[in-house]
């Protein structure tokens, strides 16, 4: 406000004397220092977040590289002709091989092997007749399966898997804590008792239970993802409905006769959604981790099917013999942890307009 | 060459001992064989914890490697898993077959002082089948031992103290039979029959076994480290142990390791003196001197369930998927853990005939109905879709949630898929408990598992498809298969070696011919030992590894 | 303030008596039985139920438990470590996992916090983004394979730390599993304490104290942090009663008696009394210390204390 008001003052100053005005006058002195108050911008709020988003390099590089993993989770799978439960048991444990590459010396199909017997063998699984012109951009597993195929087929589940079960226990979580924050009194209080309950039981043993009853499969550990996530997005939302409920718009629709659905869905909801995209940018990470965590205990995806949880946990068991196997999904998955988180924190600033000016 | 160079460490250490103290020459000779010989104990790395250190309790390979290292029962195991005499100088058999007399050494003696008598034995098997005690391995007793009113004392019929076992004097123990049993000696190792002092078991109460404080030993070693489920065991040598000149250690340190990599890396470092190696690193370590595969005795197959699912009750569907299995390729390019791949209901070295030779040594006996053979798989297969009149199949298998049945479940799914067109596999994952309630309720298509012996007959793996059996999980039934048992187990074969044998073999041929199981491979586990250390046997049946005659040098 | 903490106590105690409730009937639902040896035949089995009051109804044997549980006998392990009590079987365990859980909640505690204060500091830099990639990096990858990782690097090839847990050296053999397990802390810390700090710092407070002449340390610590700190306790206490039992991973490839792959192990093989008995621990210490920390925050802040003595 004190800066918009400078170059008036200043007119006003030259107005004392003869002066004619040139175009420097109308130009801010010292343009970085100054903000334009967007406040008073016609912009819809949106926008606003929009703009604020893309102020934000981290957080666009973060939805760039979503995109991009997004993309190779879609089309990855096509881009060589192998599939991702071909076994080809002669061709296991090669090492990656990529066109090109290869002449510098580096993805050539050779790697290092650290034997017990001292010393390191270099060996290249490539050098048959049979193979001389075989070519595995990311190595093949122990039954020879190629892993680039399934490093992208996995991502795709693990982010179908994540995306679906938070969406889930987003609609549940919200639902369950607008509810109970709405109401309070003794609805708060039983709704609050269940959830402690529920909360106090150890995930893991829920979950276990959860995926030894059911059959084993994509659905079954969106479920168990979900009965773990819901209960954070319930905390969010109540917290925000209590902040919510008493104020003077809420009020007024209630005098003019809206029922409480209406008020709970169609007033305070729409109100609510900046921090709750956050919490589900930062329940998609933790979903993606959780189901690794899972395939690490042999709760997973079955086989032959692939997550990036189970191709790590199947790469773990050779990451002193064939490290180059844990590697492609290990990496995928900390870009993708990475990038949604980075995304969440700059969805959460732009959301939170009290945050800019810092 | 290793005995060589022993001897000479041995040789060089006596003369610098006597030069330094001509005078106590005894004591001299004594110090020269320990510093052949490390101080240090043998460091051994076990897959998973005890469950129980109880005799009459423990059900598993662990918990009886540890009980056999502090205690002795009425017999041990020889390098070739024959038995010979332990707590037992000598026995006899009557002429029927019916009845054991066992008599015991004087000099064997509790590490509290006590001595070890007939009556402690009579204790033990009393409990093994006290229903009050519920041990899981009675029936090695009933079933296995034939030992006299075993079977209606476990089923609550009878009171414990009609057991069929007598101390006829402190030494002497007596021990009558329901029908003759074979290979009664050699289940006299076997951790189940081992001797419990009655006054110390009162003494400790239900704490028994369950800390070093409330165990005894008779044996080479004595407990002097554990708690329930420890990750670290440690055992000395006994001083006291009749035949303690014999034990080389000084002590054996057990750790629990559930990490294969952890393991081999420790390994590597010099933490341990012996571990087990998963395939997964086989590739690191298999031109390794020190690198070995040893029988595990367990045979693996896969269970159709014959009786409720139709398609599975046609024999050229079950012989299309028997065939389509290529049982070396999952052996030497998955499992790579030395493996066998086999082609019998009887898995190889563990039953050794009259002649001496292993019962299952010829691996082409069945070839006609059991081989690594895609193009006969296929042909059958489609002959049987036709009976059936279908063009597809979808059939589920359960497979316990470790890691080697996962890897050949895996396997196993592409392999038929691959040769039987229109086949679908697919895998039920669970964990084994799980698993072997779903196989016992019939509650499967296809189960993949396993069956280690119990004792080093062919019967162990025979008797299971009786008619009736509990792990009989296809619920198959054959008479003239059901009655040649029938007349090797109790009948007038029961005691004839020979003609007993040429019928197994009669059996096992219907089995197969039958398809009632598809085998797979007879386990091994690689396993490195460091070269300073030997002497260490190595059983499938029973105690997996004995340490008497084990040296670690320095 | 004392019928405020009475009436805190007796919610607490409800809500663990319904939690030891439903996870009897979990144990009810679970499939396959903790007798399931393949070597085992029916009438066998059924001994076994009855020799652990397993064929009654689940009500009795809820009740029995409960009366068993408050003269502190916690039914023994039927598979896991045989006819063994539990009690003697988690009190070896349990303080193992406790002391490595809690140093690796410390550790990451106090370099999430140094990562957070950076991060908030130097918001919307370079230094701020560099801050977040290193605490995300820490739950980015999984683990069990930053275990592996530094097991192999420090334990194996440089040899600085031992590859096993060792009772008898418990202190350097705990560096490598606490350093494994303090990641996700460090993270979540880092990370609450980044946005915590943007509050405070925004807020009207500090702007006063900024006028008042105030800078430096004494601005951060006595205004910043103080008030930022609060919300991350409340962020921290969950957090240590996680990693106490949720450390199975860990456990696992250090080797650690812990009891977290107790509870493991216990799920898989049915065993219903470790199983329960480990759960019920894990409840009551994360009921205990939400207790405490509600508690705390009643003597910290009136204003919360009188709002929930009104509802």
């Amino acid at each position: 406000m004190a800066e918009t008001n400078r170059p008036a003052a200043a007119a006003a100053a030259a107005a004392a004397a003869p002066y004619v005005p040139t175009a420097e006058d109308f130009t801010f002195k010292n343009e970085s220092a100054i903000e334009i108050d967007s406040n008073f911008a016609s912009q819809s709020f949106w926008k606003d977040v929009r703009i604020r988003f893309r102020r934000k390099k981290s957080a666009v590089a973060g939805l760039i590289f979503v995109i991009i993993l997004t993309l190779m989770a879609i089309f990855g799978p096509w881009m060589n002709s192998y599939s991702y439960y071909k076994q080809d048991l002669t061709a296991a444990n090669l090492a990656p091989r990529i066109p090109g590459i290869e002449r510098l010396g580096i993805f050539d199909g050779s790697e290092t092997m650290h034997t017990t017997s001292g010393g390191a063998t270099v060996v290249n699984g490539y050098d048959t007749d049979a193979r001389r012109n075989t070519y595995y951009w990311f190595g093949t597993d122990r039954y020879g399966r190629d892993i680039w195929t399934r490093t992208w087929s996995g991502t795709r589940v693990s982010l179908i898997i994540a995306v679906v079960a938070t969406i889930i226990d987003m609609v549940i979580g919200l639902s369950y804590g607008l509810i109970s924050g709405y109401f309070g009194g003794k609805v708060d209080i039983i709704m609050q008792r269940i959830l402690e309950v529920a909360n106090g039981i150890p995930r893991l043993v829920i979950v276990t239970l959860l995926l030894l009853i059911l059959k084993p499969g994509m659905l079954t550990i969106i479920v168990a993802l979900m009965l773990t996530e819901w209960v954070g997005m319930s905390r969010i939302a109540r917290a925000e409905m209590l902040k919510l409920k008493e104020q003077e718009f809420v009020q007024a629709s209630r005098t003019l006769g809206a029922g409480s659905l209406h008020i709970i869905f169609r007033e305070i909801l729409p109100n609510i959604i900046g921090p709750v995209i956050t919490q589900v940018m930062f329940s998609i990470p933790t979903a993606i981790f959780t189901e690794a965590f899972l395939s690490f205990v042999g709760l997973g995806i079955p086989v032959p099917q692939c997550s990036l949880g189970s191709l790590i946990s199947d790469g773990y068991n050779s990451f002193t013999t064939h490290p180059y196997q844990i590697i492609p999904p290990i990496i995928v998955m900390a870009l993708l942890m990475l990038s949604f988180n980075l995304i969440a924190d700059g969805l959460r600033e732009a959301l939170d307009p009290k945050m800019k000016e810092m | 060459m290793k005995a060589k160079k022993l001897a000479a460490l041995a040789a060089s250490a006596v003369m610098a001992a006597s030069l330094a103290a001509p005078v106590m020459a005894d004591e001299a000779t004594s110090a020269a064989d320990d510093a052949a010989l490390s101080a240090e104990d043998l460091n051994v790395m076990f897959e998973t914890p005890v469950e129980s250190l109880d005799p009459q309790q423990a059900t598993d390979g662990t918990s009886f490697e540890v009980i056999a290292d502090y205690t002795d029962g009425l017999m041990q195991m020889d390098a070739d898993g024959k038995p010979v005499p332990a707590i037992a100088e000598s026995d006899e058999v009557s002429d029927d077959g019916l009845t054991w007399t066992f008599h015991l050494r004087e000099d064997a003696k509790w590490s509290n002082g006590t001595p070890v008598t007939a009556a402690d034995f009579v204790f033990a098997w009393q409990r093994a089948v006290d229903p009050d005690i519920a041990s899981e391995y009675s029936y090695m007793l009933s079933d296995i031992g034939q030992v006299k009113n075993a079977a209606s004392i476990i089923a609550g019929d009878m009171d414990k103290s009609e057991l069929g076992v007598t101390a006829v004097d402190d030494y002497t123990l007596q021990v009558e039979l329901e029908a003759p049993v074979s290979y009664f000696e050699s289940l006299m190792y076997f951790p189940t029959f081992y001797p419990v002092n009655e006054e110390f078991y009162n003494s400790v109460g239900d704490t028994f076994a369950t800390s070093p404080e409330t165990t005894l030993s008779n044996g080479a070693f004595i407990l002097d480290s554990y708690e329930p489920a420890a990750t670290e065991i440690h055992l000395t040598k006994n001083p006291d142990y009749y035949d303690a000149d014999r034990v080389k250690l000084a002590g054996i340190d057990y750790q629990v390791i559930q990490d294969s990599q952890t393991a081999l890396m420790s390994y590597q470092s010099g933490a341990l003196d012996m571990t087990l190696v998963n395939g997964d690193q086989v590739d690191q370590v298999k031109d390794d001197p020190e690198f070995s595969a040893i029988a595990a005795g367990y045979l693996w197959y896969v269970a159709p369930n014959i009786s409720a699912v139709p398609e599975l009750d046609n024999l050229n569907i079950r012989m299309a998927l028997t065939m389509a299995i290529n049982r070396q390729d999952i052996t030497e390019l998955v499992l790579k853990d030395g493996s066998k791949p086999t082609y019998t209901a009887v898995p190889m070295d563990f039953a050794t005939g009259p002649d001496g030779t292993d019962f299952s040594a010829d691996q082409t006996m069945f070839s006609n109905v059991c081989a690594d053979d895609a193009t006969q798989a296929a042909e059958f297969w489609q002959k049987g879709l036709d009976e059936l009149g279908i063009s597809s199949l979808e059939l589920e298998m359960v497979v316990d949630a470790d890691d080697a049945p996962q890897k050949v479940a895996a396997v196993l799914q592409q392999e038929w898929q691959d040769t039987l067109p229109g086949l679908t596999i697919t895998l039920k994952v669970e964990p084994k408990k799980q698993r072997v309630q779903d196989m016992q309720d019939g509650n499967f298509q296809l189960g993949l598992t396993r069956w280690g012996p119990d004792y080093a007959d062919p019967m162990t793996y025979l008797g299971m498809w009786v008619t009736g059996n509990s792990n009989n999980y296809g619920l198959w039934s054959n008479a003239d298969y059901d009655s040649i048992i029938e007349e090797c187990t109790t009948g007038d074969l029961a005691t004839d070696a020979e003609g007993r044998w040429a019928k197994l073999y009669d059996a096992e041929k219907i089995v197969m011919d039958d398809a009632v199981i598809f085998p797979l491979y007879t386990q091994s586990n690689a396993q490195m030992t460091k070269s300073n250390v030997t002497g260490v046997e190595f059983h499938p049946v029973a105690l997996n590894r004995v340490y008497k005659d084990a040296v670690k040098s320095e | 303030m004392k019928k405020y903490v009475l009436k805190r106590i007796v919610t607490a105690v409800m809500t663990l008596l319904v939690i030891l409730l439903v996870l009897f009937i979990l144990m009810q639902l679970m499939p396959g039985s903790p007798f399931n040896d393949e070597k085992l035949n029916d009438s066998q089995r059924a001994a076994l139920y009855a020799k652990y009051g397993l064929d009654k109804p689940v009500l009795v044997q809820f009740v029995n438990y409960v009366k068993n549980m408050l003269t502190g006998d916690f039914g023994v392990s039927y598979n896991i470590s045989k006819n063994t009590p539990i009690s003697q079987l988690i009190r070896t365990r349990l303080p193992i996992s406790i002391g490595i859980g809690g140093a690796a909640v410390a550790l990451g505690a106090i370099v999430g916090l140094i990562l957070g204060l950076i991060a908030a500091f130097h918001h919307d830099t370079i230094l701020d983004t560099i801050c977040t990639i290193i605490s995300v990096i820490g739950v980015s990858v999984p683990s069990y394979v930053f275990a592996l990782l530094l097991s192999y690097q420090f334990g194996f090839r440089l040899g600085w730390f031992p590859m096993l847990f060792d009772a008898k050296h418990a202190l350097d053999s705990s560096v490598l599993p606490s350093v494994s397990l303090s990641m996700f802390t460090m993270a979540t810390i880092a990370r609450f304490t980044r946005s915590e700090m943007l509050e405070v710092l925004d807020s009207e407070y500090m702007l006063l104290a900024e006028s008042k002449g105030m800078s430096g340390a004494p601005l951060i610590f006595h205004h910043a942090l103080r008030n930022a700190l609060i919300p991350i306790i409340t962020v921290l206490a969950p957090l240590i009663v996680d990693l106490m039992t949720g450390s199975l991973v860990v456990e696992k490839i250090y080797a650690i008696p812990g009891v977290g792959s107790l509870l493991v192990n216990a799920i898989q093989s049915n065993d219903y009394n470790v199983v329960i008995s480990l759960a019920f621990i894990y409840s009551a210490m994360y009921i205990g210390i939400m207790l405490a920390v509600d508690i705390l925050y009643g003597v910290i802040d009136p204003r919360i204390r009188l709002a929930k003595e009104d509802g």
